[in-house]
């Protein structure tokens, strides 16, 4: 789906309103939920990038999301590795893991992947709960993830630690709108397109989802670390399935194979959850017919409102 | 304040994405003493949550719903029994400004919660979990447990057995980390009061079938079977068990297997079998008497355990609070350390200032008939053990 | 021995609980995320006809046609508009359909967990093999074993098969042939809604009733498919038979790997056999 430029800068002006809250009402409980917005839409942008660009639907993206997280409050809270290598590390790590599922994802396609993907990353889920507890804590997890240090400024502060996450997701932000407009990416949305045409114009179709996949686990890994961080513990429940079934509910609320639309399913999600839970017991219930509703009516997501030209050539998505 | 024009913002854009804006929440009135009751309303755990929240509220409105002169304010959020949304629900009311937490349900809600808690300097009173680690000497400064330790429980067992002359125990232990420590605690036990284990298997948490297990019960020398699990698979396995008529020549016991919520859910295949209690409504003083004839007027049925530890723990804590006239936190913490309760409605507990956990006596029963108004199904308190001998010292 | 027995019986719970999920997927190509809900929601309804009647069987009736009936009106109100467009989306609406089942579930029977106690006629256990079975189990395995018959014959053998996989295969030729499609796929995912209820008739008196067991089985349903070759019913049956013989000696001899013995089952399938193992070419009974 094609936004007109006029719809992404609107959508960017959302985005940048919603971040900019925080800083004008300060005091912690305005910055808790957009840092976690931002967590979640860092997530988002990384799974639209295998969900949206190259077409593969992953219902593994917990698993890498989960070892991300793993691996920061692991190394920080048992080794003593300082944040930032660990983030780094983290990163790795989800990366790795993207690539050990692929190589058994990749070899088969459509509802397949996801079925295969879904399975695994349940394995790594159990194992983690039980097999495992020994490194994770098992179900009780682990508490007590560590937030960074630096520059001497207090980050265990709301206020503060959601300067980082500003920092970190607007990086992620801009490395992703690079990569889309990439020849990589470019590449990715043909292979999505096109699978046969693709791979008789030359390009390696497995290779280039495998690509997108590790890119992805990369993203997924930093998420779960700053979400460890953020809430300053882990435990298995990010591994869990359903982990897997939010991100993708928020990005297709959103508009997949957008750059801004992920981001914008993530914040509505977060809100609707949030305010409705506030007001109803029956939030859970709303919010799935809200869902339905969303996706018979809505199948380009929020970003489709920006785009009034119903544009069929998903090859030029921006 | 600051919220409620977030929310301004954050609905405009909402309305600009063409989907319903939240509603605006009222502002917090700053003068009154706010509990984040975090409790699990959904998900494995969701009717304890339901249950706590009456004897809570019970043990507010018996003091007019106010302490230190201030209002009483829950906030009474839903943590699914997971420990992540537990974690996310309170860091927004601590950074609310909430004065105390309460909860959380699961041991691993509670856990999570816990270095929260020490984190922020909040007071976290827990009525429920059960896992040992959470009250341990030299732990947080800021926790409190009133309720009982998985630990006193597997000890029960163990007086049950020696009482009931159990020679031969086979084991089915759920695979999670407390539930293991329970386990081992009752195997070094049993092989020093000279009580064979003759099996023990792991089942996972959430495991749907005990057939192939309690087919090896059936067929091994075991006059015992001690089922070191709880909720939904203690309730399977009795279930399960009764199909096959385990119960007939030996003894089905647990920790926390039966009460009267789970033996609903079981059916009567839970007649005959021993758990141990949390607390019981038929306890014989007066101050349960009271609660249990408050608890009834309002809500029409007989107080759960669940319930009843709620209450207990509650009303504890803001006796304490009110006596200190003070709203230093460190204050607070200092006078529970040293507190003790003689009027409990489970009779005396006191505060261990080493580890924040409050001995008490155990109670021990079994599921049996019941006439109303009891329910169809209820716990016969069987043995009540000293403290004594539930506790080793710090 | 007992052990094949209790295996068996594993089995064709697993059957159960897994047909309807194949048999939409199978033969309308959409992955029925609410299929764990549908199965709770069976569960719920036994236990509401138990309670009033007092029969297990009327209830092990009722509640896969409520459930049926529920089915065709989620296909007829939503799936039909999104039939065109990508599978995800019908996926996706199988997805808000969880929270909303759920959350009528909770309305309706509240937190307390329920339960249907074993029907009297197999509450006796029977001796076999020097072992104490529930006859229950017993019963599972002729129910199951019944039950995979009836849809082997229904789909392979009967007209009505015939036309059902006319409308899977090619639905346009269908159509031009004067099928109508669309009832065909509102019977299709009513049938495979009210096959979840069966399977949660038929397990409510072994476990007890409560809000999460829909989510608990919705993985295991999943490997079944996977493994059986995508909505394949005769590899949902071997698949079951495979995962629960599995099962059964992982009980006997390693408890606390059983659920990874299914997982590695999973991972072996695919590693020599992405397609399932026993995949035939095309969709099939």
């Amino acid at each position: 789906m094609k936004t007109t430029w006029l719809g992404t800068a609107l959508m960017g002006l959302i985005v940048g309103a919603m971040i900019l809250v925080p800083f004008v009402w300060t005091g912690g409980e305005a910055a808790n939920l957009v840092a976690l917005i931002l967590v979640w839409a860092l997530f988002a942008i990384g799974f639209d990038l295998v969900f949206g660009t190259a077409g593969m639907l992953s219902f593994g993206h917990a698993a890498l999301l989960g070892s991300g997280g793993y691996a920061l409050a692991i190394l920080t809270v048992a080794h003593g590795w300082g944040f930032m290598p660990a983030l780094g590390m983290a990163a790795l790590v989800g990366a790795a893991m993207a690539f050990g599922l692929s190589i058994f994802a990749v070899r088969v396609s459509g509802l397949f992947f996801s079925l295969l993907t879904l399975a695994l990353a349940q394995m790594i889920y159990v194992l983690a709960s039980t097999k495992l507890r020994g490194l994770t804590g098992g179900l009780d997890g682990i508490a007590g993830v560590p937030r960074p240090a630096l520059f001497g400024i207090d980050l265990y502060d709301n206020d503060n630690f959601y300067v980082f996450i500003v920092v970190v997701f607007l990086i992620g932000l801009g490395l992703m709108a690079l990569l889309r407009a990439s020849p990589f990416g470019r590449s990715l949305r043909a292979v999505q397109a096109n699978e046969v045409r693709a791979a008789q114009l030359g390009y390696n179709v497995q290779r280039l989802r495998q690509a997108a996949f590790v890119i992805s686990g990369a993203y997924a890994g930093v998420a779960g670390s700053l979400l460890a961080s953020l809430i300053f513990y882990i435990s298995p429940q990010m591994l869990h399935w359903s982990v897997s079934g939010d991100v993708l509910i928020m990005t297709v609320l959103g508009g997949k194979g957008t750059l801004l639309g992920p981001v914008l399913g993530v914040a509505v999600f977060e809100l609707l959850k949030e305010e409705l839970s506030q007001y109803t017991q029956y939030w859970y219930g709303i919010l799935g017919a809200v869902f339905i509703a969303a996706t018979i009516f809505l199948p380009n997501g929020i970003a489709g409102l920006f785009a009034p030209r119903r544009d069929r050539d998903k090859g030029e998505g921006r | 304040m600051k919220r409620r024009q977030f929310l301004h913002t954050a609905g405009a854009a909402a309305l600009a994405t063409a989907l319903p804006a939240p509603m605006l929440r009222a502002a917090n009135a700053p003068e009154d003493f706010h509990i984040a009751a975090i409790l699990a309303f959904s998900g494995a755990y969701g009717l304890i949550g339901k249950d706590m929240r009456l004897g809570a509220e019970l043990a507010a409105a018996q003091r007019g719903g106010k302490v230190l002169g201030k209002t009483i304010r829950f906030s009474w959020e839903d943590d699914e029994t997971k420990p992540q949304p537990a974690v996310q629900k309170a860091t927004r009311l601590l950074s609310g400004g909430a004065n105390m937490i309460f909860g959380a349900v699961g041991s691993a809600s509670t856990l999570a919660l816990q270095s929260l808690a020490t984190q922020r300097k909040i007071p976290q009173l827990v009525t429920i979990s059960a896992d040992d680690v959470i009250t341990k000497p030299g732990g947080s400064r800021y926790s409190f447990r009133t309720s009982n330790t998985l630990g006193m429980e597997v000890k029960m067992c163990m007086e049950f057995v020696k009482l009931s002359g159990l020679k031969r125990i086979y084991a089915v232990t759920a695979d999670y980390q407390a539930t293991r420590d329970g386990f081992e605690q009752f195997r070094t036990m049993a092989e020093a009061a000279g009580v064979e284990i003759v099996g023990n298997d792991y089942a996972p948490l959430g495991n749907r079938d005990y057939s192939v297990i309690i087919d090896k019960m059936a067929n091994s020398d075991a006059d015992g079977i001690i089922v070191v699990a709880t909720g939904n698979d203690g309730v399977t396995f009795v279930k399960q068990a009764g199909q096959v008529g385990l119960g007939k020549d030996r003894t089905i016991f647990g920790p926390v297997l039966q009460d009267e919520t789970f033996a609903a859910a079981t059916g009567d295949a839970a007649l005959g079998v021993y758990s141990g209690v949390r607390y019981h409504f038929s306890t014989d003083n007066p101050a349960n008497k009271a609660f249990v004839e408050a608890y009834r007027a309002a809500n029409n049925v007989y107080p759960s355990s669940f319930a009843g530890e709620a209450y207990d723990g509650l009303s504890w804590w803001f006796d304490v609070i009110e006596s200190t006239d003070s709203w230093d936190v460190e204050t607070w913490v200092d006078a529970f350390e040293d507190s003790v309760r003689e009027n409990s409605i489970e009779g005396r507990k006191e505060m261990r200032a080493c580890d924040h956990q409050a001995t008490q006596v155990g109670l021990f029963g079994k599921v049996v008939r019941g006439e109303a108004p009891l329910p169809p199904l209820t716990m016969q308190i069987t043995s009540v053990f000293p403290p004594e001998a539930l506790f080793a010292a710090c | 021995m007992s052990i094949l027995i209790i295996g068996l019986s594993l089995s064709f719970l697993l059957f159960l609980l897994a047909a309807g999920l194949t048999l939409i997927f199978g033969m309308l190509g959409v992955i029925n995320f609410a299929h764990g809900a549908l199965y709770m929601l069976g569960a719920y309804i036994c236990y509401q006809v138990v309670t009033m009647t007092g029969s297990f069987w009327i209830g092990l009736l009722v509640a896969p046609l409520v459930v049926a009936l529920l089915g065709a009106l989620m296909e007829m109100t939503a799936l039909r508009r999104v039939y065109d467009r990508d599978h995800i989306y019908q996926l996706l609406l199988t997805f808000g359909f969880i929270l909303v089942i759920d959350e009528l579930t909770k309305v309706i029977w509240g937190l307390d967990y329920k339960q249907v106690p074993t029907p009297a006629l197999f509450a006796q256990p029977v001796e076999l093999f020097g072992s104490m079975i529930p006859s229950y189990r017993l019963f599972v395995i002729g129910f199951g074993a019944a039950v995979s018959l009836a849809l082997f014959l229904l789909l392979d053998r009967s007209k009505w098969g015939i036309v059902i996989r006319a409308a899977s295969a090619d639905a346009d030729m269908a159509q031009a042939l004067g099928i109508d499609v669309s009832r065909v796929r509102t019977a299709v995912f009513a049938l495979g809604a009210g096959l979840a209820a069966i399977g949660g008739a038929v397990t409510a008196p072994l476990v007890p009733i409560e809000l999460g067991m829909g989510f608990s089985i919705i993985i295991d349903c999943f490997i079944v498919v996977i493994i059986g070759g995508l909505g394949n019913i005769r590899g949902a049956i071997l698949a079951s038979l495979l995962i629960g013989m599995a099962r059964a000696a992982g009980y006997t001899y390693a408890t606390e790997w059983v659920e990874l013995i299914t997982f590695a089952l999973l991972i072996g399938t695919l590693m020599f056999r992405p397609a399932g193992l026993f995949s035939v070419k095309g969709r099939t009974a």
